[in-house]
This record gives C-alpha cells, structure tokens and sequence, in this order.
C-alpha cells in the first residue's frame, strides 16, 4: 500500500477542500479587517445561522437518498401559525410548542406518504407542499402575527450558556446524533446505498420506502425544532417564518459536497459548507459594506464548488 | 362497442381533459355565483395575465422535457428588467427601443446559452446551475437599480405593452405566437423530435448519434430568449420597474409546466396542457376574488395552488399513468 494509494483513497477529499477554503477566508478577513474574528463579534452575527443549521441536518440525508425537500421552510410558516393559534388560544406555553412539534410532523409525514407510497417524485411533492403549506399558513393567520410570548420563552434562543448561544446545544446535540447515524449505524449505510442504487437496495432487502417515510418526517420534526428556535429569537410568529430557507439549506449542502444526485455526502461537509457560506457572507457584506454582493457571491460559489468537482473529479455519476 | 369505449377511455386518461373539465366546473361555479365573471373584460385581463407566464413555460416545458430543471427564471426576467430600464429609461440611458428591446433580447439569449453550456461542458447539474443563478442574478438586479425603480419608459412602448393592437396587448399577440412556433418546433421538425428522444433515453438517444449537450444548450438558450421576450412585452405594463419583478416566477412556471402533464423525468409532455395548466394556475387570484371572499381569499391563493398541484399528482396515480416516478438508474 503506497502512500499514493493512501491519498487516492482518502475520502474526505471534499470535506478537507472547504475546510482549506474556510481557513484561507478567515486568514484573509482577519488581514484585513482583524476585527472580524474576534470570538464575540462572530458569536453575536452567528444568530441567525441556526435555524438554517437545524434544516440542514434533515435535508443532508434526504439528499443522500438522492431525493429533496423544497417544502422545509414553508414547514415552518405552517409551524409558527400553529404555535401562535395554540398558544393564543390556550394560554400555555406547553400546548403550543406541542403544537409546533405536531404541526412539524404532520407536514413531514405528508411528503413521505406521497414519496414513499404514492411514488411522486420528491421535487413534484415538496413542490406541492411548499406553496401549500405556506398557503395554509397565510389563510389560517390571514396575515397576522401573534407575538409576545414571555419572556422566559423568548429568552431562550436569545440567551446563551457558557458563552455559546443556547441553540448551539440544540444544533450539536443534534448533530451529533445525525452523524453518529449516518457513520456508524447500519441505517445509515442503507442510506447511502439507496442513494447509489435504490434498485439495487430494495433487492437487498432495505426498506427503502420505510426509510424515506422517516427521513421526511424526521425534516418535518427538525423544521419545527428550527420554528421554535425562530419565533423564541424574534418572539413573533407569522406566516412568512422561515421564507427562503430551502434555498440556502440546499445551496449548504451542495456546498458541502453531497451529491445532488445521491450517494454521497456527510453532515461535517455540511457543517462546512454553511459556515463557508455564512463567513463569506458576512466577510463581503461587512467589508464592502454592501448587502447585495453577498447574494452574487452565495450563487458563485454554489456553481463554482460543484464546477470545479465535475472537472477535476471525473464523475461517472452525472 | 369496445373500439368506441377504448378510445372514451383514451380520451378519459388525457391530462388536458381533466384539465378542460376542472376549468370549466370552475368557471361555472363562479360565474353562477357572480356572471359578471364570464364577461369579456375579465377574460381579457385573465389573458394578460397569462401571457407572460405562457411565453416562458414554451421554453422551460422544453427543458423540463429533456430532463433538466430551469428555476432562475423569475430573477432572470427581474435582472433583463433592470438592464433594459437602464438602456431605454428617459432618465439613465436614453437609448432608442429599435436598439435596446433587440440587446435585451440577446443578453436573455446569452444567458441561457451560459446556463446550458454549464450543464453539459461542465457537467453541473442543472438544479444548481439554475439555484446559483436565481440567488446570483437577484443580487446583481438589486445591485444594478441601487434601491431605486425605475420609470420613464418611451411611452411608446407602455401604450404598446398596455393597450397594443385590435383590442388586446402586445403581450397575448406575442405569446400566441411564441405558442404556435413552440408546438411547429416540437410537433413539426427533426429538432423536436429529437428533443424528446434525448428526454425519453439519454443512452439510445445517444447511440442514435444525437448529441444531447447541443440539445441542451438550444433549449437553454430558447428558454433565455423567451424570458427576454416575456420582459421586453410584460415589463412596460407596470408603471415602473422596481427589483421585485418576477419573484417566485420560476416556482409558477414549474407548477404550469408539471400540472399541465410533463413528466420532470424527462420525455414525456405536451403543449396543449402546459398552456391549460397555465390558464388554471392563473384563474386561482380572479377566481378568488370573484368569489367575493375579498382579502380573506387572496390569502389562500398558494394553499388553491398546491391542492392543484396535488390533484395532478393523485390524479396520475389513481388513473394509473405511468406517473412521474423516479427513473430507475
């Protein structure tokens, strides 16, 4: 085994690049503008970064599967408009998070009947979902908003824990556990293996239609975990929570080096690709003091990263 | 006997017959409710309303039938906006229509072109393609037009784009046209057949010796050029143009394109339900207001909008068509 065959068969090619690319930025930015890496003004502008964070941890397996979710952040419209109705109505505070959680399932398990039993295909589906349960959301709130839910709630999201932002925990705790079963669990090989060939699994005796059942319920539970994170951090709840999120949820993952094709990806690329996405944004809108040269940016990126693979990396896989 | 039931049958099967059903039962659900709903007007403003988003579904049905996605484009119709209001505009760049609306045109054309030539000589799948460019073009629009609109168009061309010729808009003539050239392309010459050919089996299409990049690109770029028009005939309608143009365009378009029966695996589609699918998607809001449900209906246009996406789908389970299921690799 010669050390080149070592390097050849590395397989964290793609994790190691950003991980470069995202050092190299900082080195950068921290030339230029040494302010922008001291730890509390990054740990002030990470607010925003975790409900995308959450959604990106369901989305990256779904991907894997070779499948999509475009309706995850209209999930969370639907989600937030559930939890004000509930909790409005009730007054307490544990009926409308329940809610949230219910409402988050609800819309998951939708997209999983529909992909796993009626065989549509996933972009149809999500598709569907997301101008309906945006719709449902609007109709049913008709444009209002609930807001003021105390303090000890909206305290949560905003506040932080030695330092880190309460939602942190949330998002590593989470993390972990998605990793842990996509590494090291036999599920998540079979994850892997519909992504390559669903045929192929489902004569090897995977489940696949369960499969895919759970892991868009389990985006629908994450997008309800992410609502709470939202309406706690803004202490309102509206229809429009979450609008656009999809998009830089999948343009994270791409990132990342998931194969939008399936097969291949991990959640530590994903982890990545956020945070290459999050500090270049914040590196150009900070730096050249302008919000709209970070959306050319993100879009750049997002061809550059897979271009550059598809170039370098003969892929048989296109 | 059995030869009448078959074809009944046939006919029952048909996308745009469900489609011809569920607008007429619409249609006459509302109008028995209000008949001003069937007079002329409203039927003439449905009509405008659906031109600009028929003129681009020609193209991106054809894309969507080679088995690529095209979701840039909305940004893409709010970028060509901006340029073509900072050429013609009386207040930026003063230039003459019989210069400008043809740069339009073109750049809409290049950009397609460059979005094709990135899925196949770059071999970039096109849904990132698309994604990267609906964020990046937004960006640029925004950029462009520095947080101001835009107006004083030549007022040639608002009256053009709003009143136009023999009672109705430039708008509804040029996607008439755009119509009867698309189905001419796919129903008339080699070009179209061949589309559908590389849609329906990359592999044979190519063992047949047709090149499936050079068919991309062309559907790219066609799809470009038919943004550029949409823009260039619906844009002047407005009193002026500002950066929110044609937000969530491309979701619509998509929506018309796979209620209307393409398969989004490629091969398989007509035109005649696209355009079905595009007049149902565009009846949703004046159905809903006419409804006399007021602001309380407007709010659940996109909830109406994902139920019709719904029954499609259901409809090609229940009827047993081979749906758009995933293609087995």
């Amino acid at each position: 085994m010669s050390l080149w065959n070592r390097i050849r068969r590395f397989r964290g090619w793609h994790e190691a690049t950003i991980a470069l690319l995202l050092v190299s930025l900082l080195a950068v930015a921290g030339r230029l503008m040494p302010s922008f890496l001291r730890v509390d003004s990054q740990l002030l502008l990470s607010r925003h970064i975790w409900e995308v964070a959450i959604l990106a941890l369901g989305m990256t397996p779904i991907i894997i599967t070779g499948g999509i979710d475009l309706s995850a952040g209209s999930t969370m419209g639907l989600c937030a408009v559930m939890f004000g109705l509930c909790l409005t109505a009730s007054g307490s505070l544990t009926i409308g998070c329940l809610a949230c959680v219910a409402t988050g399932f609800a819309c998951g398990a939708l997209n999983g009947v529909l992909i796993s039993r009626f065989r549509v295909h996933p972009l149809i589906v999500t598709l569907a979902t997301f101008a309906g349960y945006r719709g449902i959301a609007e109709g049913i709130s008709q444009g209002d908003s609930y807001s003021k839910f105390g303090d000890s709630f909206s305290g949560l999201a905003r506040g932080s824990w030695i330092g880190i932002p309460r939602p942190g925990f949330l998002f590593a705790m989470l993390a972990i556990a998605g990793t842990v079963l996509l590494g090291r669990t036999p599920t998540g090989r079979f994850i892997y293996a519909i992504g390559h060939n669903q045929q192929a699994a489902r004569y090897s005796g995977i489940a696949v239609e369960r499969l895919k059942f759970w892991l868009y319920t389990a985006s629908g539970l994450l997008a309800s975990l992410a609502t709470l994170v939202y309406v706690s951090r803004f202490d309102t709840a509206k229809a429009d929570a979450g609008k656009g999120f999809e998009l830089d949820v999948i343009t994270a993952v791409v990132v990342g080096g998931t194969s939008i094709f399936g097969g291949r990806g991990s959640l530590l690329g994903t982890i990545l690709g956020l945070l290459l996405i999050h500090e270049t944004r914040l590196f150009v809108s900070r730096y050249w003091r302008t919000d709209e040269l970070r959306s050319i940016v993100v879009g750049i990126l997002l061809i550059g990263s897979v271009l550059v693979y598809r170039v370098c990396v003969r892929d048989r896989r296109a | 006997m059995r030869v009448s039931r078959k074809s009944f049958e046939a006919i029952w099967r048909r996308r745009e017959f469900g489609l011809i059903l569920l607008i007429a039962v619409i249609s006459l659900i509302v109008a028995t409710v209000d008949s001003g709903f069937l007079s002329r007007e409203v039927w003439i403003d449905i009509l405008v309303r659906c031109a600009p988003t028929s003129i681009v579904a020609c193209g991106v049905m054809l894309v969507v039938v080679t088995g690529e996605i095209d979701i840039s484009v909305g940004s893409l119709m709010a970028f060509l906006a901006a340029i073509m209001g900072l050429m013609i505009s009386r207040n930026h760049g003063n230039l003459s229509c019989g210069w400008g609306l043809p740069a339009t045109l073109l750049l809409g054309t290049v950009v397609g072109a460059i979005t094709g030539g990135l899925v196949t000589w770059g071999r970039v799948p096109s849904i990132i393609v698309t994604l990267g460019l609906l964020t990046a073009l937004r960006g640029m629009t925004t950029l462009m037009m520095r947080g101001e609109n835009i107006d004083g168009l030549p007022e040639e061309l608002t009256h053009l784009a709003k009143h136009g010729m023999l009672g109705l808009p430039v708008g509804v003539w040029v996607a008439a046209l755009v119509i009867v050239v698309t189905q001419v392309l796919i129903s008339g010459t080699p070009l179209g057949r061949r589309i559908y050919a590389v849609g329906s089996s990359p592999y044979s299409a190519n063992l047949a010796g047709l090149s499936a990049h050079r068919l991309k690109l062309f559907v790219f770029a066609y799809t470009g050029f038919l943004t550029a028009l949409a823009t260039v005939v619906d844009v002047p309608r407005l009193p002026k143009i500002d950066f929110g143009i044609g937000q969530e365009l491309e979701l619509l378009v998509v929506t018309c394109v796979v209620v209307g029966g393409v398969s989004v695996s490629g091969g398989r589609g007509n035109l005649t339900g696209v355009m079905l699918g595009v007049l149902l998607m565009t009846m949703i809001r004046p159905v809903l207001t006419f409804l006399n449900i007021g602001e309380t209906g407007e709010k659940w246009t996109k909830a109406v909008h994902g139920l019709f996406i719904m029954l499609a789908v259901v409809s090609d389970h229940a009827c047993g068509r081979r749906s758009n299921q995933e293609r087995v690799r």
